[in-house]
């Protein structure tokens, strides 16, 4: 084999600098996807396997809202959370709750079966064909001294941002939000001093989903939209729910940023073939050392 | 299930000679289902001997799988060994490892050690996806050599491979008969339920959680150079990859965790589900076998959320 | 406990015992056809059902075609007898090849098999047919493996990795000698399975022989989420040419992203997810100038006008545009009526040595090749080879071999910015 000169050292600082913009900037799509999911678990005790299935049924939906309403992406946000609120909540009073009450993992179970479930039903309404939304109020690069910074990446993550704000000052200073976090901490505790943990359960269930309609609205604008979609951000999520503490919301808005930072630059100086086995690598190293996860308790 | 009665016995031994004259009426599709059923049965009870006795919830299994197909083909293609020698080292590598990274997991708890085991297993796969001697990304291709037993390999029917597959299932039942009633199993259990109080009672926490992982280990590994031997072909995408890890989970869920046929019922109940499925819907390309079958494992997980046979078992056991 | 052990074995015996055999009817050939018809793939795996279904409309049928057996019904060396595809969905994966080659075979009796796209599936469903003696006619899995097996059934007619990575190297030899272009290094990245591998295997052989540097070789996980690093190793690189394998997936999360971080080497030899039904709808003028090989364009049909008249007949019966993948699997069928027909038999025998002496002219093929004759040993079909496409105008156009081109080829790349 002829020797494979890596030319790094040729503007590594500027695409150093660079990687490390794209990690943030990926990493607070992840983290967005990652509180939907933390809060379930954390609430429920349930590993929602169709989670990045219901990012799927967002982001289509932010595509019809465009092709047939000409709505832009932006503007669906209210739209999908809503949407995605209230599907959330069907499947947990027909469906998810219906098992809480079994042994083991029987919930785990129900979730992968509605995974499978929506993303072939989606193949077979909308086909299994690839979608992407052009010329949207976002679209192009801002050049900052080299920098590339996508503009729709950008926007998503300032999103994200808002989006993961909300939720984390709904339940530090609502009534609900407080009951939901008391839940988390204990249900036996939470159930003697009167919280219908039923309701706050449904309630998570509904809001953990509207946010992943926010992300699958945010995800459209860029990214490309097929059936199968949630299959490419189910793992990644998992472990960054892990690392940053099941059912801590600061440790996933954190453990995602940090999860995007460390693939984008471990794949650029490494490897990117080796660029998962860095992160898991990671989380692996972090339990090991803080068995809780970074913000778990 | 501690004293077997004459009657279970009886029952057993029915359904034992039901399995040994059954392929020689099916067809080799028929057959093929079978064969896969038992593997999954098989890796099903190994990760029941970890996940349903001793509470740690692996996600990883596939690590061990794969770990068993590489190893008998890597010592095939390039020790020319007998794949039977490569069955045992593929385990006992396993075992090795999985004791190895089992050890620093041995203090996570619940979903922790669930998203390690994702983790462990992903690392694996990525290393093997890499790794040139092993063939990489390309995988190993096991030529086709002239069949018997020695080799591993058989052409003109699949009846050994059928009878090779049962005898390896019956003996991880065996093992997870004879883990679940000895004391063993009790300390197992007694971990499952409470860490602290478990290691009070004088339990060696961390030493019976390393015995069931490594058994585990063993057993799944075996069903893996059972794929690699049965298959031809393996490479990291097909022998790696987290949906087997699911799949077995799935399998030990739905029939039953903690008991020891549990997983077979439910290898029993997925496997020919997904397989006839697709063979009868698939090829429209409706998606309507995969639709069928998420709606199926949900309304099962639904109205057994402890599994088809933890449910007979027990409705069985309140008759009496 | 006996009730439920009852209950266990009834069910076992119903499932294995309700699959009975199937008569086989003499005046249809059965021929089964495997694809990844559900899943991730399944897009892709519809778009070669729609190319295989279409060929034996064409020789079941009476069209003014100049395809072999078009312009009669059926087949006359077996009486007009008529092809019926028994399809398999393998949602790619290598195991359920296999178990649905043995099913096709032993249970719906079929008399060859066609597909399975995929490298690793084709291997494994390949393997059984050579199992249980029944033919195996490729024309869509482009692993170079597949045919250094010496396998006695097995055969393929469209061009392998190796034939496809030496062609885009003689393209940039004849971009240097006649357009007077200065190429010298190039950059490999590919998605790390089966397929990419074997395809930068064969570049960096091929990059050696015809002497240009390889400056970086990229594999990444495929599917991918982000792959922003990916292209900013390249950027590091500075790659006269890029060379890209990946399947759609990454094709268009790549597409954009070179935009975004503005990568604009000489030129961008891609392939597989670029030239899918797929690719350009979803990415629109982003793909404009993208180099993909191929073994086919719809502007063949210049020097060939059957093309053109298949194309219609596709656009007409599916309302898309025909494409690359629906072009590969649209010749195994004829490839087999072929060889049927010679052979005036459907036994495996026959039909393996009437394949073995299979010489199907240019013109009657769709692809831009001498024409369809497989090696002794091999059973690769010695004059496939590919062509360069360009993407110009949202629409692929034949650009290289020059004799062959349709159109004037752009290059070097031209900048991102400038464009509307």
């Amino acid at each position: 084999m002829p020797p494979v000169r890596n030319r790094l050292e040729y503007s590594f600082m500027e695409q150093f600098v660079q990687q490390i913009v794209n990690g943030v900037l990926i990493g607070l799509v992840y983290s967005l996807l990652a509180i939907g999911l933390t809060l379930v678990w954390g609430v429920m005790n349930v590993l929602n396997f169709a989670h990045g299935d219901f990012l799927m049924l967002g982001m289509f939906l932010s595509y019809w809202l465009y092709t047939l309403a000409g709505i832009d992406p932006l503007f669906s946000i209210p739209i999908n959370a809503v949407a995605l609120f209230l599907l959330g909540m069907f499947i947990y009073r027909f469906i998810i709750s219906k098992v809480m009450k079994g042994p083991g993992l029987a919930q785990l179970v129900v979730t992968f079966g509605i995974s499978i479930f929506l993303s072939n039903v989606a193949a077979l309404i909308w086909t299994p064909n690839f979608r992407s939304i052009e010329h949207t109020l976002l679209s192009g690069t801002w050049d900052i001294s080299g920098i590339k910074l996508s503009i729709p990446k950008f926007v998503s993550s300032i999103g994200s941002i808002l989006a993961s704000f909300g939720v984390f000052w709904f339940l530090r200073n609502t009534r609900t939000g407080k009951a939901i976090l008391a839940v988390e901490m204990d249900r036996e505790a939470a159930l003697i001093m009167g919280i219908n943990t039923e309701r706050i359960n449904s309630l998570s269930f509904a809001i953990g989903s509207a946010l992943v309609g926010v992300a699958g609205a945010l995800l459209a604008t860029y990214y490309y939209i097929y059936p199968f979609v949630g299959g490419t951000f189910g793992l990644v999520c998992f472990c960054i729910v892990a690392l940053g503490g099941f059912g801590s919301i600061e440790g996933a808005f954190i453990a995602g940023i940090l999860v995007g930072v460390v693939q984008t630059l471990g794949g650029y100086i490494f490897d990117p073939s080796y660029k998962l086995a860095i992160v898991f690598a990671m989380y692996l190293i972090t339990v090991w050392i803080r068995p809780q996860g970074l913000k778990g308790w | 299930m501690q004293n077997i009665s004459g009657k279970q016995l009886a029952a057993g031994g029915a359904v034992l000679a039901l399995l040994v004259i059954l392929p020689l009426v099916s067809s080799s599709f028929g057959q093929h289902v079978m064969i896969i059923t038992f593997m999954f049965a098989m890796c099903g009870v190994a990760w029941n001997v970890m996940g349903g006795y001793a509470g740690m919830f692996s996600f990883g299994q596939v690590a061990f799988f794969g770990i068993g197909a590489y190893t008998s083909s890597f010592m095939v293609l390039t020790f020319h060994l007998s794949p039977w020698i490569g069955l045992v080292a593929g385990g006992v590598l396993s075992a090795l490892l999985a004791a190895l990274i089992g050890y620093p997991c041995s203090k996570l708890r619940g979903h922790y050690f669930a998203i390690a085991s994702i983790a462990f297993a992903e690392i694996v796969r990525i290393v093997f996806n890499n790794w040139k001697t092993v063939g990489a990304a390309e995988g190993l291709t096991l030529p086709m050599v002239k069949e018997s037993m020695a080799h591993f390999m058989f052409h003109s029917s699949k009846l050994p491979y059928y009878y090779i597959m049962l005898l390896f299932l019956l003996l991880a039942v065996a093992v997870c008969y004879w883990v679940s009633t000895s004391k063993m199993g009790y300390y197992f259990r007694a971990i499952k339920e409470s860490h602290e109080i478990a290691e009070v009672l004088g339990v060696n926490v961390v030493r019976y959680r390393l015995f069931a992982i490594m058994i585990s280990a063993f057993l799944t590994s075996m069903a893996g150079t059972f794929y690699a031997q049965y298959i031809l072909y393996i490479d990291p995408e097909s022998v790696m990859i987290l949906a087997i890890s699911v799949q077995i989970v799935l399998v030990a869920m739905l029939g039953g965790a903690s008991t020891v046929l549990g997983p077979v019922v439910g290898a029993a109940i997925l496997i020919p589900l997904s397989e006839y499925s697709r063979a009868w819907l698939g090829y429209k390309g409706t998606g309507a076998d995969m639709i069928l079958y998420g709606t199926l494992i949900t309304i099962i997980a639904m109205y057994q959320p402890a599994g088809v046979w933890g449910a007979f078992n027990s409705r069985m056991r309140g008759g009496k | 406990m006996r009730r439920a052990l009852m209950v266990c074995m009834v069910f076992i015996v119903a499932l294995s015992l309700c699959t009975g055999p199937a008569l086989a009817e003499q005046k249809v050939i059965k021929i089964g056809a495997l694809y990844p018809l559900t899943g991730n793939l399944a897009a892709t795996g519809m778009d070669c059902k729609r190319g295989a279904d279409l060929a034996v409309e064409i020789i079941n049928g009476k069209f003014d075609l100049n395809l072999p057996f078009a312009k009669e019904e059926g087949i006359p060396g077996l009486g007009g007898a008529k092809i019926e595809l028994i399809y398999a969905d393998t949602k790619g994966d290598p195991k359920n090849g296999l178990a649905e080659a043995e099913r096709l075979i032993t249970q719906e009796h079929v008399v060859a098999l066609i597909g399975a796209y995929q490298s690793a599936v084709t291997k494994t469903a390949s393997q059984a047919a050579e199992r249980l003696k029944i033919p195996f006619v490729c024309s869509d899995s482009s692993s170079p493996t597949l045919t250094e097996r010496d396998f006695t059934y097995f055969f393929r007619v469209s061009p392998h990795d190796g034939t496809m990575a030496r062609n885009q190297f003689e393209f940039l030899k004849d971009l240097e000698k006649q357009k007077g272009k200065k190429i010298k290094t190039v950059a490999l990245i590919y998605e790390n399975t089966e397929f990419g591998a074997n395809v930068a295997k064969m570049q960096q052989q091929y990059a050696k022989e015809f002497g240009y540097e390889v400056v970086a070789d990229i594999p990444y996980p495929a599917n991918s989420s982000d792959v922003t690093s990916e292209v900013g190793k390249l950027i590091s690189a500075k790659p006269d040419v890029v060379m890209h394998a990946a399947y759609i997936t990454d094709a268009i999360l790549f597409t954009k992203t070179f935009k975004e971080m503005n990568l604009v080497p000489q030129g961008f030899l891609n392939m597989a997810g670029y030239i899918e039904s797929d690719y350009l709808p979803t990415v629109k003028a982003d793909g404009d100038y993208f180099y993909v090989r191929s073994t086919f364009a719809l502007d063949l049909a210049k020097k060939k006008p059957m093309v053109g008249q298949v194309a219609a007949l596709y656009q007409k019966q599916y309302n898309i545009p025909m494409g690359e993948n629906t072009a590969r699997s649209f010749s195994a069928p004829f490839v087999l009526a072929d060889a049927f027909n010679r052979a005036k038999s459907t036994e495996p025998e026959a039909v393996v040595k009437a394949l073995l002496e299979t010489n199907i002219p240019g013109d009657q093929i769709i692809n831009p090749w001498k024409g369809i004759q497989f090696d002794p040993k091999s059973h690769q079909n010695i004059h496939a080879s590919a062509m360069l496409v360009q993407i110009l105008d949202q629409a692929y156009y034949t650009v290289w071999p020059f004799d062959a081109a349709s159109r004037d080829l752009v290059w070097p790349f031209p900048a991102w910015k400038g464009r509307k």
